[in-house]
């Protein structure tokens, strides 16, 4: 879909995907958020702090430019974002209406919510295509696969417990890295 | 049989457009019409509630503009120049200390640089488009449209044209309050039934 030219003429590939965040369905908390930057050379840098869970984050470091309560600022703030949102849609468009995505003049957020309410958010930039399906994928390939079909991963996701997972953030890190981009 | 259906529908929807309402800078509602069906109908607090929500959140969405670190290399190279510039030449630590503030602030950028931060432009649904306008003096125009229509930047210019014309240059108008201006209301339902 991304025209090939676009990573080779801008420092930045196509999509650099900046956020990609679990919501819990009761808690409204983040469960998992995960930061991809734009150059390759930062990718590696970036690799060092995977787990870029909540809780496993004590400081995230200065590379990122944010500190792990600018993100936790952020996770709330896009969750309000998109709670309000999906609640303005559904009134206007009825029930059965879904809120997929909206642009600024910087970036794009893409929303899929999944039947039990799991949301799944991402930010890109401009250039982008619909990512709707890709978060589908990203639920039905990784999330239900790694995280819920996991033994061991409690029903709640406290703080991010159990969605941290290394297969889970293996498999995302491939998806997003060869799949999307 | 699916897609004649929808080639059916494409001609009388695709000019669709369901409704407008403008948002003055406080986040209060001063105008709001509905042009065609297509959405439900909501009560004039709910409306009142939905304008004062859609601020808020434009708000939020501009804050929320990802910030990208610059690249490490950079970081680095200013680092080590801040370090050693006081201590060997007295005479440039003026002109160096002058340049690392600007330095700190500018430690990221947006993923699109050079333009300005806005927030929320263009909001898409299953059944509708929201596009947002806000003029410089922060006056916000929602257009509801179908979200197959195109071309609306087009409508919104001329709708805030008309905005212009008949509300603004209305002596009996008063700032920031709800727009009863017939004359607006007339041009405005003309000017989009002509489109159609």
């Amino acid at each position: 879909m991304v025209p090939p030219s676009h990573p080779s003429t801008h420092p930045s590939p196509a999509i650099p995907i900046d956020v990609a965040n679990l919501v819990s369905p009761i808690l409204a908390e983040c469960i998992y958020n995960r930061r991809w930057l734009p150059r390759p050379t930062s990718m590696t840098g970036s690799k060092s702090s995977r787990p870029t869970s909540e809780t496993s984050t004590p400081g995230l470091p200065a590379t990122l430019g944010q500190t792990a309560r600018a993100t936790d600022d952020d996770a709330k703030l896009i969750f309000g974002t998109v709670f309000s949102l999906r609640n303005m849609v559904r009134k206007l468009g009825g029930e059965d209406d879904n809120f997929v995505t909206y642009r600024t003049s910087q970036y794009k957020l893409h929303y899929y919510e999944t039947p039990t309410n799991i949301k799944f958010v991402m930010l890109t930039d401009l250039k982008s295509p619909n990512m709707r399906v890709a978060l589908q994928q990203i639920y039905i390939n990784l999330y239900v696969e790694y995280v819920v079909k996991n033994p061991l991963s409690p029903a709640e996701h406290p703080g991010g417990i159990g969605v941290n997972n290394e297969l889970f953030e293996e498999s995302l890190e491939q998806f997003v890295t060869r799949v999307l981009s | 049989m699916p897609p004649s259906k929808t080639r059916q529908q494409s001609p009388s929807s695709a000019m669709a457009v369901f409704s407008l309402i403008i948002i003055n800078k406080a986040g209060g509602l001063v105008y709001q019409r509905e042009f065609q069906p297509g959405l439900r109908k909501l009560s004039t607090n709910d409306y009142l509630v939905l304008a004062g929500t859609f601020h808020g959140v434009h708000a939020i969405t501009r804050s929320i503009t990802p910030k990208l670190p610059l690249a490490p290399a950079a970081a680095l190279a200013t680092t080590p120049t801040t370090a050693t510039t006081p201590s060997p030449n007295n005479v440039v630590s003026p002109s160096a200390t002058s340049s690392t503030p600007t330095s700190s602030t500018a430690s990221y950028s947006y993923p699109n640089p050079g333009v300005p931060a806005t927030g929320l432009e263009c909001l898409e649904t299953d059944k509708f488009r929201l596009t947002c306008f806000q003029t410089l003096t922060g006056t916000k125009f929602l257009l509801f449209t179908d979200p197959l229509m195109a071309n609306i930047e087009v409508v919104m210019k001329k709708i805030y044209e008309l905005y212009a014309d008949f509300v603004m240059k209305n002596p009996f108008y008063q700032l920031e309050m709800p727009v009863r201006c017939e004359a607006f209301d007339r041009n405005l339902q003309g000017w989009l039934r002509g489109r159609t």
